[in-house]
């Protein structure tokens, strides 16, 4: 039974403030949920917690009595165990040797103890064998799974500690239903066992299902605890966005857009690794969606339109054009633009200027050799206040940038010069409530003026309110078309599920 | 956790202090500090004549350290131990084509410097084909070109710098600065140039700083590579001739003494390791200092063995300095 | 560079998972062979005698690729640890003549080579793990450092062995070459040393520096013992090339170092830490010395065979490298 209050924990990175006060308590028995748009101080505060992060100021009481964490390691001495949202896994070490890493059961202190790491690894596996899906096991080497697989692994690595005090931060984003429901029941029986938890999540459903009391945080400030009874979404959503524009999303039915006939994406009969004869038009003017649970191909699909990811079969064609996207270079050469969710992968070129970060794609289009430094930043300045991006020159290193302003950063670079059509892969994925509307603001302009968008979102609402139309994806094909009224939420849930 | 401390962290540090904590202030600082000390020890040691001296030898590795530089900016580990090889392999090659005749020199600069490139294009294809890790590409390529000078030792008379080359690198040329002097200015501006006015500059510190986003971006990210290679391998070359200037007459791994330091004298110039961040100013000067500390420790009447520990305990002070990693617990 | 986001092969096929589990099987395959071929072009060169001198020669590599694994294993590299060699060499070789060279001398004489090497561990792994300095430049400038140490302490090379110690080196006990004897007590060490926590624990740390941290191990400390082994390891590589060269060169480690990377990479082991196993490092070494007599035995002329054995080695590299991704992936 430990009770944990954090009081002023205030933490900066040179000039950037990523906690300006941040207060929490923590009771046994209770999970507790912390929210807050991106980059709100929500994952430094957790840091600070498990000793990973070293706070400027405040204090930390566990049961009363003020305690210094000066570690991961001191953290875990007092009873602390923590989920990392950005995992904290030994990719080529076994999901055995990953959940017992933290303390590896030893003969003599000396010696690993494999029979009691493999009979304490069982345990935790067990709790989720039969929602894990294919080539889960304890001796699978963690770099072999899928995302999913390697968010449960965290999952039991943050249970095996035994800890009284567990921190979950967004343990959640890349799994499944099956997955959620099985993790929601395990959180249950630790919460009746008097274990106090943690629980972060952008999803607000689940925030509901399983939380006890919120904490919101809003720009590295605590604003307030309620609890969930006595509170609903859309004052949460108020408390997280403080005195700003509403930002909740547009009406559940979308305008229908008069989609002008004209194809600018065709692709035909594509099949690939992780997906199989996969077709759709996309017209002008015209946002489709890409619907289903979490990785059923979505995402492959569009990466391979992009000649980022191989296809074996099919045609991909541009304005009726076939094209063999055998690179980047060609899609983006022939007009095709691409934004990933994972921007730090695939987006962003960390510790570069901004202006570097908004240009590559312009040096291609245009094929050209030499930087003439001024007229580049002119170019440069154009698309990012369209996007309502927060910057202070483009010499800024694009880190110096909260989460959302990376990703507009990202954005604007295809926007130099106009492609024809935008494949958006998540792009919201961790990225705050304001700037999601902006964001979506822009789509919506960009496709009336013309352009053919692709949208995939791991959040069904964002689907629903801003694609004209949606491809609901089942094990990498395609099982659905939902048009007009059928956009409903019943049945996007009702085509994923189906057959899964 | 330390709760009462640091109340002034936040407060965002003094111009002041920010642009002494550049790597390239640091630097001239301690170049400064050195010739002082040098003086003081020996005078006579920062005389301008002595200080030309020391500049010479500085451009001959800082020529090298040029290539070195492009290849760890742009990353994914980059660092070619072959300049050492190479340096020694252009030396002996140039010394034969031009063997103490003018009219030699062109025809031997082209052949070393394209036989340079092309073992830089060898590395560059097995770094970026075969995925091969760049030290032990360049590793194995630095024994094969070791193993090169062998043959080449035993088949061929050792050639003689012309006469025109050796006065170009020793003797004043514009200005009283020795040609090589310009050479390396004009490397200098060659690389700013390279690096801040070009699309392949950009694109280097972009492979640098994310591969996989670059390649995102559609930046041709192997070529790119294989380019930088070249160029390390022709700035090697081209050193290796400078070389033979300076020493009238090639011999066996005179380049070997280049392939670390050169390393050392970006990272003293603020390039990391870890590439996507630096440029050449900083290595320029990077280069200068190396080259004082070992003067300054041949002048200084010690044994060699309390020069080699002096230098090697000096480096991992500078080391301090500058090279620092970040902390775990930010 | 291409990334799927779907599902890897379940079911690896067994050559992978027999990759996974020991990445050392194509090192083994390339060993197999040059013994073959050794023994077709000089079939003296399979028989007890020469593959006595093969260990005897190669021990100092083999146990130097040995020290310089536990470094990479933890994402690190040692770029010093051919002169901690050369410093041990003259240590011992200067303190077995001060002290007559008798038997129990010469053991004193090794026991401070050995703490010497841990020395040079714990500095290199304070100054890279502790002080956060960059690996390859930072042991390059120790390097350097330990050179001048060794120049100090014997400014010329010359000075011989006493007779006990290579007289013991080379020679044989019970019908057994005591090279053999050396073999098998490096082969229980580190058979003991692969079931030991740190041994995971420096691969986690190599893996995903970060990671191991905010699991909390101690990832400077794990750092700083790997650096020690390494230490450890390399002074062993130096009492057993003191025992093959018999004398004293303050300079003899310095042409080691590259080699003991490439015997790392050979054995199929990855330099950006995480993966890798010491066996393979053993097998990496002697893949080197007989590539070497490979290309003696074959007739190649003296002026050729350094660039053979270069280029056969970087083939041999890029081989290994090529099989053990294919394996990984």
């Amino acid at each position: 039974m430990s009770e944990l209050l954090i009081r002023g924990a205030r933490k900066a990175y040179g000039a950037t403030l990523a906690l300006r006060r941040g207060d929490l308590r923590l009771l046994p028995g209770e999970v507790h949920v912390l929210i807050g748009s991106n980059g709100s101080g929500k994952s430094t505060l957790c840091k600070i917690v498990a000793g990973s992060v070293k706070p400027d100021a405040g204090e930390v009481l566990l049961n009363g009595s003020p305690v210094t964490i000066v570690g991961p390691q001191a953290a875990r001495a007092l009873g602390i165990g923590i989920f990392y949202q950005e995992l904290s896994l030994a990719a080529r070490r076994t999901v055995a040797e990953n959940i017992c890493l933290p303390a590896l059961p030893t003969k003599g202190s000396v010696f690993v103890d494999r029979a009691a790491l493999e009979a304490k690894a069982a345990r935790f596996i067990e709790a989720f064998a039969d929602v894990a899906g294919d080539g889960f096991s304890a001796d699978a080497p963690v770099h072999t799974l899928r995302a999913d697989q390697r968010q449960l692994v965290e999952i039991m690595k943050a249970l095996a500690s035994e800890a009284p005090i567990l921190i979950f931060d967004e343990p959640t984003s890349a799994l499944d239903r099956a997955q959620v429901d099985r993790f929601f029941e395990i959180l249950r029986r630790l919460k009746a066992e008097g274990r106090a938890i943690v629980f972060i999540s952008h999803r607000m459903d689940e925030i509901f299902t399983i939380g006890d009391r919120v904490t919101v945080i809003r720009d590295g400030e605590t604003v307030g605890t309620s609890k969930i009874s006595e509170t609903d979404q859309a004052s949460v959503i108020r408390q997280m966005v403080g005195e700003r524009d509403d930002p909740a999303t547009p009406a559940v039915a979308p305008p229908a857009h008069q989609a002008q006939p004209s194809a600018v994406l065709s692709v035909a009969g594509l099949s690939g690794s992780g997906f199989r004869n996969v077709s759709f038009e996309v017209a002008r003017g015209e946002i489709l969606g890409f619907g289903g649970l979490h990785g059923q191909g979505q995402s492959a699909v569009m990466r391979s339109i992009f000649g980022a990811l191989a296809h074996h079969a099919g045609t991909i064609a541009l304005n009726g054009k076939q094209i063999a996207m055998k690179s980047p270079r060609e899609a983006i050469a022939h007009g095709c633009a691409y934004v990933s969710g994972d921007r730090s992968r695939d987006g962003i070129l960390q510790g570069r200027p901004i202006l570097e970060n908004v240009t590559p794609i312009h040096f291609l289009r245009n094929r050209l050799a030499l930087v003439r430094p001024s007229s580049l930043r002119e170019r440069a300045m154009q698309p990012l206040p369209a996007l309502k991006t927060k910057f202070q020159g483009l010499e800024q290193p694009i880190n110096s940038l909260s989460g959302g302003n990376q990703q507009k950063v990202v954005i604007a670079r295809w926007l130099i010069d106009r492609p024809d059509v935008l494949l958006l892969d998540d792009p919201t994925k961790g990225i705050d409530l304001a700037a999601k509307t902006d964001l979506f603001a822009l789509i919506r302009k960009l496709a009336e003026n013309g352009m053919g968008i692709v949208l995939y979102s791991s959040e069904d609402a964002e689907l629903l309110n801003n694609a004209d139309r949606i491809l609901v994806f089942n094990s990498g094909s395609v099982t659905r078309e939902l048009t007009g009224a059928d956009r409903t939420r019943y049945n996007l849930y009702h085509a994923a599920y189906e057959a899964a | 956790m330390s709760t009462e401390t640091a109340v002034s962290v936040t407060a965002a540090p003094s111009k002041a202090i920010e642009f002494l904590k550049r790597p390239l202030v640091v630097a001239l600082i301690l170049i400064m500090a050195l010739l002082a000390l040098g003086e003081a020890l020996s005078p006579g040691f920062a005389s301008a004549e002595q200080i030309l001296r020391l500049l010479v030898v500085a451009s001959v590795m800082g020529i090298v350290a040029a290539g070195q530089n492009l290849v760890i900016i742009g990353g994914r580990e980059g660092i070619d131990l072959s300049v050492g090889g190479i340096v020694s392999l252009a030396a002996i090659l140039a010394g034969n084509v031009m063997n103490g005749a003018d009219s030699g020199i062109l025809p031997a600069i082209l052949v070393a410097v394209s036989v340079g490139a092309l073992f830089g294009l060898f590395n560059g294809l097995g770094i970026t084909l075969l995925r091969i890790p760049p030290l032990v590409m360049t590793l194995g390529m630095l024994g094969v070109l070791q193993g090169l000078l062998v043959v080449i030792r035993n088949g061929i008379p050792s050639g003689r710098a012309a006469p025109a080359l050796s006065q170009f690198v020793t003797q004043p040329f514009i200005f009283g600065l020795p040609g090589i002097i310009w050479l390396w200015i004009a490397i200098g501006l060659f690389m700013a140039f390279l690096l801040k006015r070009t699309v392949f500059g950009y694109r280097i510190y972009a492979i640098g700083s994310n591969e996989q986003a670059a390649f995102m971006a559609g930046v041709p990210v192997k070529t790119i590579r294989v380019g930088l290679f070249v160029l390390s391998g022709a700035f090697a070359a081209l050193a290796g001739v400078c070389l033979l200037g300076y020493s009238g007459s090639s011999f066996s791994n005179v380049g070997e003494q280049y392939m670390l330091p050169s390393i050392i004298a970006v990272v003293l110039g603020g390039t990391p390791l870890a590439g996507g961040k630096g440029g050449y100013t900083g290595t320029m000067a990077g280069a200068v200092l190396l080259v004082i500390l070992q003067s300054i420790l041949t002048t200084v009447h010690i044994d060699e063995s309390g020069r080699q520990m002096v230098f090697g305990a000096t480096l991992l002070l500078l080391m301090l300095f500058y090279g620092r990693g970040r902390a775990m617990r930010g | 560079m291409q990334q799927t986001l779907t599902s890897p092969a379940a079911n690896a096929s067994p050559l992978k998972s027999v990759l996974q589990r020991f990445p050392f099987v194509p090192a083994l395959i390339i060993l197999i062979a040059l013994v073959a071929l050794n023994g077709f072009f000089q079939p003296r060169s399979l028989s007890f005698g020469s593959i006595t001198g093969l260990f005897s020669t190669y021990l100092a590599l083999m146990l130097l690729a040995v020290a310089q694994t536990y470094v990479v294993f933890s994402g690190d590299i040692d770029l010093s640890v051919g002169s901690i060699v050369s410093l041990v060499n003259v240590v011992i070789i200067v303190l077995m003549e001060k002290w007559g060279g008798g038997g129990l001398t010469v053991i004193a004489a090794c026991l401070v080579g050995i703490l010497t090497g841990l020395a040079c561990g714990v500095a290199n792994g304070i100054m890279i793990a502790g002080l956060r300095l960059q690996a390859i430049v930072a042991t390059f400038a120790t390097s350097i450092f330990f050179t001048g140490l060794a120049l100090y302490v014997l400014p010329v090379a010359g000075t011989p062995a006493p007779e006990a110690y290579w007289m013991t080196y080379g020679g044989t006990y019970f019908g057994i070459p005591f090279v053999f004897y050396v073999v098998a007590a490096v082969a229980i060490v580190l058979g003991v040393l692969a079931r030991m926590r740190l041994t995971t624990q420096m691969l986690a740390v190599g893996d995903d520096a970060m990671a191991a941290f905010q699991t909390g191990l101690p990832v400077t400390l794990i750092r700083i013992k790997g650096y020690v082994l390494c230490g450890l390891f390399s002074a062993l590589a130096a009492l057993c090339i003191t025992g093959d060269t018999a004398s004293g060169d303050p300079l003899v480690g310095g042409k080691m170092t590259l080699y003991s990377v490439a015997a790392v990479v050979l054995g199929g082991s990855a330099l950006s830490g995480g993966a890798g196993t010491v066996t393979g490092s053993l097998i990496g070494a002697l893949i080197i010395g007989l590539i070497n007599s490979l290309v003696f035995f074959v007739g190649t002329p003296s002026e050729w065979q350094n660039l053979v054995q270069g280029l056969a080695i970087l083939v041999a590299l890029m081989a290994g490298i090529l099989v053990s991704r294919g394996a990984r992936a």
